[in-house]
């Protein structure tokens, strides 16, 4: 076991369409705007530069109304392989977490994988909040889907 | 925000690898605790410690059973870990849904351009 498993959270997908293509969605704004957060938030971009020490500075509009202020500064960019950044809701955020995605070549499909890690209690509980505001957003127009997921459990069993 | 003590928050609890391990044997049902202890190759007074913790946040439970105390699984403690993992695994879920049906428009648009 790494020294961070106990603070990351993993969720995976194969999507169908090749490598260079997943990972150009995740470099442009254009594309981003068109998918980022779950069914029924959009985007409102502020500024936008894709390479090592940019930024994404972005409101999310849920569903209901509620906005959320994002934050992205991407540390590290290797096409079309892996993006790793900094996560939080103002510039500099000292509660921003870690995440890394990986692209993988999977036939004529790509995984990818999306890890976020968290480095203290503070900053997890930051993110929990936060999330739990969102899924608070969904549940008010009833898009919630019955769900329950089992990781800490599943890792047991590993 | 005070840090929260092991003994009060689920999430400090299960950081502890051993004590994911006994709430991974108590997954097939109640034990004692020095079945546990032997299983896991700890002192009894050591085993003994983790399940008070555990107990403490409400994942484990105990009852007597003639001269026997038995550990079993309290899966509401856990619930707090559910929800927190679902929140971040549901957004990046469905953002990850968008994104396949995304691309999917954008293969076709390509094709269509070709």
């Amino acid at each position: 076991m790494t020294a961070t498993t106990d603070r990351e959270i993993v969720v995976s997908r194969v999507i169908d369409a090749p490598r260079e293509l997943v990972f150009e969605a995740f470099t442009d704004v254009r594309h981003l705007s068109q998918w980022w957060g779950p069914d029924g938030f959009t985007t409102t971009t502020r500024s936008f530069e894709f390479r090592p020490g940019g930024e994404w500075l972005f409101v999310m509009h849920g569903p209901d109304g509620t906005t959320y202020p994002e934050w992205i500064r991407w540390t590290e960019i290797v096409r079309p392989e892996r993006i790793a950044m900094r996560h939080g809701e103002v510039p500099d955020d000292p509660n921003a977490f870690e995440s890394v995605l990986t692209f993988e070549a999977d036939g004529a499909a790509t995984r990818v994988e999306m890890r976020a890690i968290f480095p203290t209690r503070e900053a997890r509980d930051e993110a929990v909040e936060k999330y739990h505001a969102v899924e608070g957003g969904r549940q008010t127009l009833g898009h919630l889907a019955t769900y329950v997921t089992d990781v800490l459990v599943r890792e047991g069993e590993g | 925000m005070a840090r929260a003590a092991t003994t009060s928050d689920v999430f400090n609890a299960i950081a502890e690898p051993q004590r994911r391990d006994i709430l991974t044997l108590l997954r097939d049902g109640e034990r004692p605790v020095t079945e546990l202890a032997r299983e896991l190759g700890l002192g009894q007074p050591s085993a003994s410690k983790h399940l008070r913790v555990l107990r403490e946040v409400g994942l484990v439970r105990d009852r007597k059973v003639g001269r026997q105390r038995l550990y079993g699984l309290d899966a509401r403690g856990l619930r707090p870990v559910h929800e927190w993992t679902g929140g971040f695994e549901r957004f990046w879920s469905e953002s990850f849904d968008r994104l396949d049906a995304y691309l999917q428009e954008l293969k076709q648009t390509q094709e269509d351009d070709r």
